[in-house]
């Protein structure tokens, strides 16, 4: 194992390898193949644990690297690696799948297509996080995204079509985007020195050339642009986040973990990776943009969840508003008259509270899709007004998720408050308008989960249908929702030890990287500006 | 000075002691959640495990407090002296003189005031040198303070948890504990009903009519006041703001919990959603406020207190000088404060006179106190409390009353260096009003436990109204002693309502005092406390007046306001307000005592019913009067007020003129010391007044009270609905925001999903008329041509004979059209 080629590709195919395995399980053993795919899933949230083991957290680059040429003529590798962006990503993705197959029990029909599409999504996803060539993330992003229409479109709820179409075409959308972005670097690359004069692919080699500032101001804002809104889609941010309730409502309940788990994460993850160091100047160029759009994300969001009389729909539009604080993390990027960066380990702390944030609400927005799933297998409605009682019924249950909601809604001691605190004192220096705004959302925030906590959990009644159908918590249940209630909890408690040293070298890296990125840049427009005077 | 060994070993020792006091609570809340979910729900093992936990923490914080009384080699026994030891400070700064005196005193004065000659001492080295680094460890040399671990670090940019232990610190761990654990004990009686595998709950009805029933939760509630405790004494021993916020949070989420404990009652769970969302209004002040402290200062911690690491500085060594001076620049807008020592963002060398503009230190200072507000249920932000009462009595009487509530007030002692004299005076107003609104509307209140609630309020506000006008000492000191006196009358009624099988109104209560003595009598201690009544005229050598708790702490506030109003007449509001709510607060509290105890019963079947209650119940009323009586005993300088004001920060005990902006004049202790007897003997006056009235109105019952109510009708229901601000509120913030959130969702679903399905409506027509595009010109034009195409092979058909002789008359007709054509047309 000690051969990251092997370790890294195994963390990805593993998955596809069990898929294809399942095509030789009888049709009606269908609990035979249920373990089974948990099986798989859990060796592989083994693998990523491996890479972690293998992990020097000391080094801010691109660890245990992997470059196979796969098409040699147009330079397109098969280049793998992890870093301190990606790793964490990719042990909540290894987490993540293995907890939503455990939720798979709840899935009757066409059992074994569901499981094989779960198993190439989750390669899907690894590879997303894995690939370090862009050709290669955009082969994978598109992987992710197909099994992805399947699940919703075939096991999802009533208006499961409609769901499927949007969220596809709304992706399909931003990837068509990508891919313009992608062929802009491909041809661009070929005059640098770096990347040997060659069209390359070679995400790392392109933010060599970024950094140096290898590619032209006008380029790189155009570039940032297209990259942004096809990552924006998927954060998602305002405008375009209206897929995500309609996907969420309609997918089935690991689907809807895995969407808000993984999924909305990859694009924040498409920003760190690519759209910022490919395009430090059209960042810098957007920054302020970014935090804006961010900060209205987080308000907008908390606003419409508490409109909200769908329980699904409620969670969905959280997200919306959590994954704002992300946005608005790693855009707070300070410059000075002259372009050079101030405020850098300002910077460095808002891009650690939106890596974390991506991490604790990983787990918490899984957490509550998993929640609400968990009711609706017992009597099949989430209309927010039609529960109650719920604690007298199922303590339990209750109990894990007053926990859950309590991460979502960022109480000190759960994982969702490192995340927007860090966000939040890392943006006074950048804006102090946007910061007060950004601060006023604890207040919505608590107001809609405590809300929902009240109509769902407390009173004296269950007021809704079905009273007859509500059961204790099983066990199977129980060891999904505890195991994510005992993260949330470690991981405010210990978010250093945990999850934020793993990140700090990238971070810093990054930002430096950036930096010097923009200044590049920047001599070369002020010249410009000058010759023109 | 101490030597650094010394001090880390003592450091050490405290540490370690206070942790665990803090943390026995936790391990106590894990195993009683956990344990008794699985366990029988008739056991009380739960709660002998939380009173285990919280009394071995008193036990742990009382050798703490010990430990660091003979660190700090502090004398808290004072009586005797004939200067007050409030002016020691004064004294020892100004001459020498006052150590000549010594010889005339015990050996023990001597001691203090070399303590207190150090300090000046370290007062005028520091002077000289303006915050020079080597001094500004001067002040906190009584504190102890480390690191626990770390949250998150960016280059100099360092999130931590730490521990500060200093007297105030170790004060309030005396005093939560020891609270705690009566009150913990109380609860064993008080929730014995809950000790049942079937609950009737009398306040919630089911669909079909009857009673809700559910399973007894005893486990629960001790499960979580064990989780409040962790919380609080955390946000005590926090060593950085970040951390007091982050317990602040936590203490809140107890409280909602607690609230909310009969989750199953509506208005249970609204009051406690209410309280959390109205704290939470104020942490949003909190958090502006960490964000320009931690924008402009780079650092958490409040002071880096240790001899050897000389030179790593806190907030509170950054903002002030050594002496507690604020060293400004520039004047109007342009002014700003100058950073003492280099830390935090501006440790890497960058600026070497860091400055932070003044209006921002104003902000932050604005904004935790924002924070106070909510917490300590501060105008405007008052009315969560009252509400809160819907939890059982004990929580009412640990969290909202003795601790949590406190949590405000403490925050603005610990974090007074920060706060300008603008902030300041923002706190005294608050305070002023606050204490007023509370106690008009505790006079009209019939709740009992309401009562206690808007007193709490009122009080609340009086110790912020000290803080603000400069008389630190007096609004810690009277947090403490409220804390035990309102804690007892908490309990007091808790103890009449089970007493009573949960009758709360005072309308059907009366002539209580023979089924129930000792609570009667425990609780006249608390009323007593809180009016500050004493007995005129009387001394006794060495201990100062006869009189309870109460009188020592409120007399020390109403001398810090009449000085502070003499020296600043325009503010005299902030005296007068106090001076006269003094005696409304002894008319309402005796109000409350003689409704309830005395007077013909009149609710016969209540009080036929009632009964004292058992002993475990009664013993803590015991324990806590017997604090309420004599915790303040020798008054300033008694030995808790010594202990509290070791804390003072520096600049206080000076005062300063023309201080801030605003140019506010804050009093000194020289100058309040001045002032104490006469405002003593004012405030005395205008409590017996209060009391007076009280009794000729519910004692004696000469005055019809509903006469009275109907006189003054409108007044009357004013109050009643508590100043109309629940109303205003729902006005004013919770509907707008539902219209706001609902508009939001409405442009999800009308604007921009119609756009999206505009656009995708616009994609489908494209493809339609595209598709008849297709089949109408498109198709057409192929299949035209394609026709066209056929035609002329069916018409060439014809040509195709396969006669030989006929293709080469084609071929020649067409070689001379062809030459034709090129000689007419080729240019020459």
């Amino acid at each position: 194992m000690s051969n990251p080629a092997f370790l890294l590709s195994a963390t990805i195919f593993l998955p596809t390898l069990g898929a294809l395995f399942l095509m030789v399980f009888d049709k009606k053993a269908e609990d035979a193949m249920r373990n089974f795919a948990l099986v798989i899933t859990a060796v592989t949230f083994g693998l990523t644990l491996l890479i972690l083991q293998q992990f020097d957290r000391s080094e801010g680059g691109i660890q245990m690297a992997v470059s196979i040429p796969w098409v040699p003529t147009w330079n397109i590798n098969y280049q793998l690696g992890v870093d301190g962006l990606s790793l964490p990503l990719v042990l909540l993705t290894g987490l993540i799948s293995m907890l939503s197959c455990l939720a798979s029990w709840s899935i009757k029909t066409k059992v074994r297509g569901f499981l094989m599409l779960f198993l190439i999504l989750e390669t899907g996803m690894m590879g997303v996080f894995l690939a370090l060539d862009f050709f290669l993330f955009y082969v994978f992003w598109e992987v992710m995204l197909l099994p992805m229409y399947f699940l919703i479109g075939v096991w999802g709820g009533p208006r499961r079509e409609y769901a499927a179409i949007k969220f596809f075409l709304y992706t399909l959308f931003g990837s068509v985007l990508m891919l313009i972005a992608m062929l802009m670097f491909y041809f661009n690359s070929a005059s640098s020195e770096i990347a040997g004069n060659e069209s390359i692919f070679d995400l790392l080699k392109l933010a060599e050339i970024a950094k140096v500032g290898g590619f032209d101001a006008t380029m790189q804002i155009f570039a940032f642009i297209l990259l942004f809104i096809g990552f924006a889609i998927k954060l998602p941010s305002f405008p375009v986040h209206t897929w995500l309730p309609d996907a969420h409502v309609e997918a089935p309940t690991p689907i809807s973990m895995i969407l808000a788990g993984v999924l909305l994460k990859m694009g924040g993850y498409g920003i760190l990776r690519i759209a910022m160091p490919l395009c430090p100047y059209g960042t810098q160029y957007a920054a302020y943009a970014l935090v804006a759009l961010g900060v209205f994300s987080i308000v907008y969001g908390a606003f419409a969840a508490m409109a909200q009389t769908d329980f699904k729909r409620l969670v969905a539009y959280s997200s919306v508003s959590h994954m704002g604080y992300v946005l608005v993390g790693m855009a707070v990027w300070k410059i000075s008259e002259t372009g050079a960066t101030e405020n850098l380990n300002f910077w460095q702390l808002g891009m650690a509270g939106a890596m974390f944030q991506m991490i604790g609400h990983g787990i918490s927005s899984a957490g509550m899709f998993f929640m609400v799933g968990v009711i609706y297998d017992r009597v099949h409605h989430r209309d927010l007004n039609k529960f109650g009682g719920l604690m007298q019924l199922m303590p339990l249950y209750s109990g894990l998720a007053v926990i859950i909601f309590f991460a979502g809604l960022g109480l000190p001691g759960l994982c969702g408050f490192i995340g927007e605190v860090f966000v939040v004192l890392s943006i006074w220096s950048y804006s102090p308008i946007l910061a007060i705004i950004t601060a006023s959302a604890v207040i919505l925030t608590a107001g809609y989960i405590l809300w929902t906590i009240q109509r769902v959990y407390l009173g004296p009644e269950y007021k809704g249908p079905h009273k007859e159908e509500i059961v204790p918590i099983t066990s199977r249940e129980t060891t999904v929702a505890a195991s994510l209630a005992v993260l949330a909890v470690l991981l405010g408690i210990f978010p250093y030890q945990l999850v934020l040293n793993l990140m700090d070298a990238s971070i810093a890296q990054l930002t430096v990287s950036l930096s010097e990125g923009y200044a590049a840049v920047q001599e070369t427009v002020t010249a410009v500006t000058q010759l023109s005077r | 000075m101490m030597s650094p060994e010394f001090y880390s070993e003592v450091g050490n020792l405290l540490m370690w002691l206070l942790t665990a006091a803090w943390l026995l609570p936790l391990l106590g809340f894990v195993i009683e959640i956990f344990g008794g979910y699985w366990s029988d729900r008739k056991s009380k093992t739960p709660a002998y495990l939380a009173v285990g936990c919280i009394g071995t923490g008193f036990l742990l914080s009382l050798v703490a407090l010990l430990t660091w009384v003979d660190a700090a080699d502090l004398n808290l026994w004072h009586f005797g002296d004939t200067e007050s030891a409030a002016v020691a400070h004064h004294e020892a700064d100004a001459a020498e003189a006052g150590h000549e005196d010594d010889h005339s005193h015990s050996h023990d004065h001597a001691d203090h005031s070399n303590a207190h000659g150090e300090h000046g001492d370290a007062h005028h080295d520091g002077g000289h040198h303006g915050g020079h680094e080597s001094h500004a460890n001067d002040p906190f040399k009584t504190a102890f303070a480390g690191t626990f671990y770390r949250l998150g670090k960016y280059g100099s940019l360092d999130i931590t948890l730490d521990w500060y232990i200093d007297g105030l610190t170790v004060a309030m761990f005396a005093m939560v504990t020891l609270i705690a654990t009566c009150i913990h004990i109380f609860a064993i009686g008080y929730m014995s009903d809950e000790l049942t595998e079937r609950y009737e709950d009398h306040f919630v009805h089911t669909e079909d009519g009857g009673h809700f029933h559910r399973v007894g939760r005893f486990y629960r509630f001790f499960a979580y006041l064990s989780l409040f405790c962790f919380a609080m004494l955390g946000l005590v021993l926090a060593g950085n703001i970040f951390q007091v916020f982050i317990f602040w949070e936590l203490v809140g989420v107890c409280s909602y919990l607690l609230i909310g404990f009969y989750v199953e009652r509506k208005t249970a769970s609204t009051a406690a959603n209410k309280a959390f969302i109205m704290n939470r209004v104020g942490d949003f002040g909190f958090l502006i406020g960490l964000m320009i402290l931690w924008t402009w200062f780079g650092v958490f911690q409040f002071a880096e207190t240790n001899p050897e690491t000389v030179g790593s500085t806190g907030l509170f060594q950054m903002v002030r000088t050594a002496d507690g001076e604020l060293e400004t620049q520039g004047e109007g807008r342009e002014k700003v404060v100058v950073l003492q020592a280099q830390q935090g963002i501006h440790k890497d060398g960058g600026n070497p006179h860091p400055t932070i503009p003044y209006f921002l230190l104003v902000a932050a200072g604005l904004g935790i106190f924002g924070g106070c507000i909510g917490k300590s249920a501060q105008f405007p932000l008052q009315t969560w409390l009252p509400d809160a009462m819907e939890g059982p009595t004990p929580v009412s009487a640990l969290v909202h009353s003795a601790t949590m509530v406190a949590a405000g007030v403490y925050l603005v002692g610990r974090f007074y260096p920060m706060f300008t004299p603008e902030v300041l005076l923002v706190i005294a107003y608050t305070g002023c009003i606050t204490l007023f609104v509370g106690a008009t509307i505790a006079v009209v209140a019939t709740d009992i436990k309401k009562v206690l609630a808007y007193s709490t309020i009122s009080q609340l506000g009086y110790m912020m109204l000290a803080l603000g006008v400069g008389g630190w000492l007096a609004g810690l000191f009277h947090l403490i002693t409220h804390a035990f006196f309102k804690s007892l009358m908490f309990l007091c009624s808790g103890s009449v309502i089970h007493g009573c099988h949960h009758e709360q109104e005072m309308t059907k209560m009366g002539g209580l005092a023979k089924k129930m003595p000792i609570t009667c009598w425990t609780m006249f201690v608390g009323v007593v406390a809180i009016s500050g009544l004493a007995i005129p005229f009387l001394g006794i050598p060495k201990l100062g007046a006869i009189a309870f708790s109460g009188y020592h702490s409120k007399d020390a506030i109403v001398a810090a306001g009449m000085t502070f109003s003499s020296l600043n007449p325009i503010h005299s509001l902030l005296f007068f307000v106090p001076l006269i709510t003094a005696g409304i607060t002894a008319f309402y509290m005796f109000r409350m005592w003689f409704m309830t105890f005395f007077g013909k019963p009149k609710d016969q079947h209540v009080y036929d019913h009632a009964h004292e209650s058992p002993r475990v119940m009664t013993a803590p009323l015991l324990i806590l009067a017997f604090f309420a009586m004599f915790c303040a005993i020798g008054g300033e300088n008694g030995p808790l007020a010594q202990l509290i004001l070791t804390t003072e920060p520096v600049h206080v005990a000076e005062g300063a003129m023309e201080a801030g902006h605003i140019g506010l004049n804050l009093p000194g202790h020289h100058q309040i010391h001045e002032f104490h007897a006469s405002a003593g003997a004012v405030a005395l006056l205008v409590a017996f007044g209060g009391t007076i009235l009280a009794y000729l109105f519910y004692g004696l019952g000469i005055v019809d009270t509903g006469a009275m109510q109907k006189q003054f009708g409108g007044v009357h229901e004013f109050l009643r609905e508590k100043w109309m601000f629940d109303e205003l509120y729902e006005w004013m913030w919770v509907r707008p925001t539902l219209v706001v959130a609902t508009w939001a969702a409405a442009f999800d679903r009308c604007v921009l999903d119609r756009f999206l399905g505009f656009l995708a409506g616009m994609v489908v027509a494209i493809s339609s008329w595209d598709r008849r595009f297709d089949e109408a010109v498109v198709d057409r034009l192929v299949n035209a041509v394609g026709e066209a195409t056929s035609s002329v092979g069916r018409s060439l058909r014809y040509v195709q004979t396969g006669r030989l002789r006929q293709y080469v008359m084609f071929i020649a007709v067409s070689v001379v059209m062809l030459f034709f054509v090129l000689f007419a047309y080729l240019p020459r």
